[in-house]
């Protein structure tokens, strides 16, 4: 039996496959406006590299902002909950999740696998991805590229605005004094590592730390985050499928509640889903 | 009689004036442009050449402003608060509440009959609750700054913006530009979410009547008067809302040093 887990976040969609035992395949793309029909390719993608159709798949639970997006879905779960279980099937001893997605950043506490307590930042741009997207941009480097950029810092620069268009302001002050971009961009992860910190030690932070989300792929917000904490943190092998992974493990334990009878014809419906539903071509204007 | 001159170099605009007696003489205003120094020379230039003196000829400089110690020549730093409270209390000498509308922090300032500093609160930790939010979302409408109120005021609908960040802003901006909602409802709602922001300032503050508002938001007519309404007070503009800070710089420098 094959469970999905389908986390469509504000800046990345991700779609996990697993039977019983492990992982099948993970497909990761960029969001884009349109949920709905990236909700489809995205899974469709999926299927096709294991060559299955969605009627093998016994349950699919959807996460993340878009979760509401994903007509197929049998279940929506939060975020939040889905990230702690895919963290607490990963590394069972993780207490503390931090979460850095394109958009929010999260605090999340675990105590025997249950969730106890989150904090959540998604009023402002400060201590989230589009922080660093906005920097990246104005220096003209990838994404991609800054943490490792930032580790060649010899003397990172103090950026004192919490505000991502005041720190851009201070950013582009800096450039016209000639400081360096490494300088710059280890004094932005500092400054983001310690809006981040502020915030998730508000439901204090406690051994072992996993950082999650697109932030976790940045080395140096993560060091720089580690400096804050005090100690060294967790970054899973693939930090943005934790939350898909998650509502995998929940879709396999929903299986286990229903009666086979109500299984077979939850598939039924959804291979004529798959018909009606995914053969649907765009109309344009 | 001496001539005294008054800077207040801000992060957008930098703002020169020159008093004798304490009447003004002349004033000037540039943009700073990230460069301090140039956009001091450039105004101190406009406002010497009006009123037809030379640098060698001023006895004294106050200043106020981010970028006061940029400033080539001796002078005297003086807060901006006290500037802004004296200055504007010079122009219209009822006021007792003051409300600034700078790029980089919005101010509410409580000014007693003497225009001192009675109280004060400031936002300058985040864009959305300054007028920098003004600029940010003209550039994606593709308005000029200048004007963002007259069209403002011609609202039918104004959008109701969600958040308070300014980058989040910026981005729900191109989402109702994209889902087809007006430039003039756009910047309306604009309005309220950065009035939204000053009026809770203002609940902490109180606002005794007059009130006044000033800085480059008070350049912005569609902003004054949704903030009036807002706060059902009547929000007096002096004729040159910017240069306040310059005014009062050069005033109580004159009164300590003169």
């Amino acid at each position: 039996m094959f469970y999905a887990g389908l986390d469509i976040g504000s800046t990345i969609t991700k779609v996990l496959i697993k039977n019983e035992r492990k992982v099948c395949t993970t497909v990761i793309k960029p969001t884009g406006a349109e949920h709905r029909r990236l909700a489809n390719e995205i899974m469709d993608e999926a299927l096709r590299k294991l060559n299955l159709t969605t009627a093998n798949i016994s349950y699919i639970v959807a996460t993340g902002y878009g979760r509401i997006n994903v007509p197929f879905a049998d279940k929506q779960v939060t975020e939040i909950t889905c990230h702690m279980r895919g963290i607490n099937w990963l590394f069972p001893s993780v207490k503390t999740i931090i979460d850095i997605g394109g958009q929010d950043s999260k605090g999340i506490k675990v105590d025997n696998g249950k969730l106890v307590n989150f904090v959540m930042n998604d009023k402002c741009a400060a201590g989230t991805g589009r922080f660093l997207e906005v920097i990246s941009d104005l220096l003209g480097v990838k994404l991609d590229d800054i943490g490792e950029i930032s580790l060649q810092s010899t003397r990172p620069t103090n950026i004192s605005s919490i505000c991502t268009v005041f720190a851009e302001q201070e950013t582009l002050l800096q450039l016209s004094k000639g400081t360096s971009i490494e300088d710059i961009l280890a004094g932005i992860h500092r400054a983001s590592a310690s809006r981040i910190h502020s915030m998730v030690k508000k439901i204090k932070i406690e051994k072992d730390v996993a950082i999650t989300g697109g932030g976790a792929k940045n080395i140096g917000l993560c060091k720089a985050l580690e400096e804050r904490v005090g100690f060294p943190v967790i970054v899973p092998p693939e930090p943005l499928i934790t939350g898909a992974l998650g509502a995998a493990l929940i879709a396999s334990e929903e299986t286990k509640k229903i009666s086979k009878e109500e299984l077979i014809e939850k598939q039924l419906k959804r291979r004529w889903e798959a018909v009606t539903f995914f053969d649907e071509k765009p109309t344009k204007g | 009689m001496s001539f005294i001159i008054g800077l207040d170099i801000g992060s957008a605009l930098s703002k020169a004036v020159i008093m004798q007696d304490k009447t003004l003489l002349s004033s000037g205003i540039s943009p700073s442009e990230g460069n301090f120094l140039s956009a001091i020379n450039s105004v101190l230039q406009k406002a010497l050449g009006k009123a037809k003196l030379a640098i060698s000829d001023i006895d004294l400089i106050g200043a106020c402003g981010l970028g006061a110690s940029f400033i080539p020549h001796s002078f005297h730093k003086i807060s901006d608060i006290s500037c802004q409270s004296r200055g504007t209390s010079y122009l219209l000498p009822t006021i007792r509440t003051l409300i600034e509308i700078g790029n980089q922090s919005s101010r509410i300032i409580q000014v007693t009959e003497q225009g001192k500093v009675a109280d004060s609160l400031v936002s300058d930790k985040c864009a959305a609750g300054s007028g920098r939010i003004l600029q940010i979302v003209a550039k994606v409408l593709k308005v000029d700054l200048k004007d963002m109120g007259q069209l403002s005021l011609k609202s039918t609908q104004p959008v109701k913006f969600t958040t308070g960040c300014a980058v989040f802003l910026e981005t729900e901006a191109i989402s109702r530009v994209a889902e087809g909602a007006s430039r003039e409802n756009i910047i309306a709602g604009l309005h309220q979410a950065l009035t939204a922001r000053i009026a809770a300032m203002a609940h902490r503050m109180g606002l005794k009547e007059d009130c006044v508002i000033t800085g480059g938001g008070a350049k912005d007519r569609g902003l004054v008067k949704i903030m009036g309404e807002k706060m059902g007070k009547t929000l007096l503009v002096p004729d040159n809302p910017l240069i306040t800070g310059a005014i009062g710089a050069a005033l109580i420098v004159t009164e300590k040093k003169g």
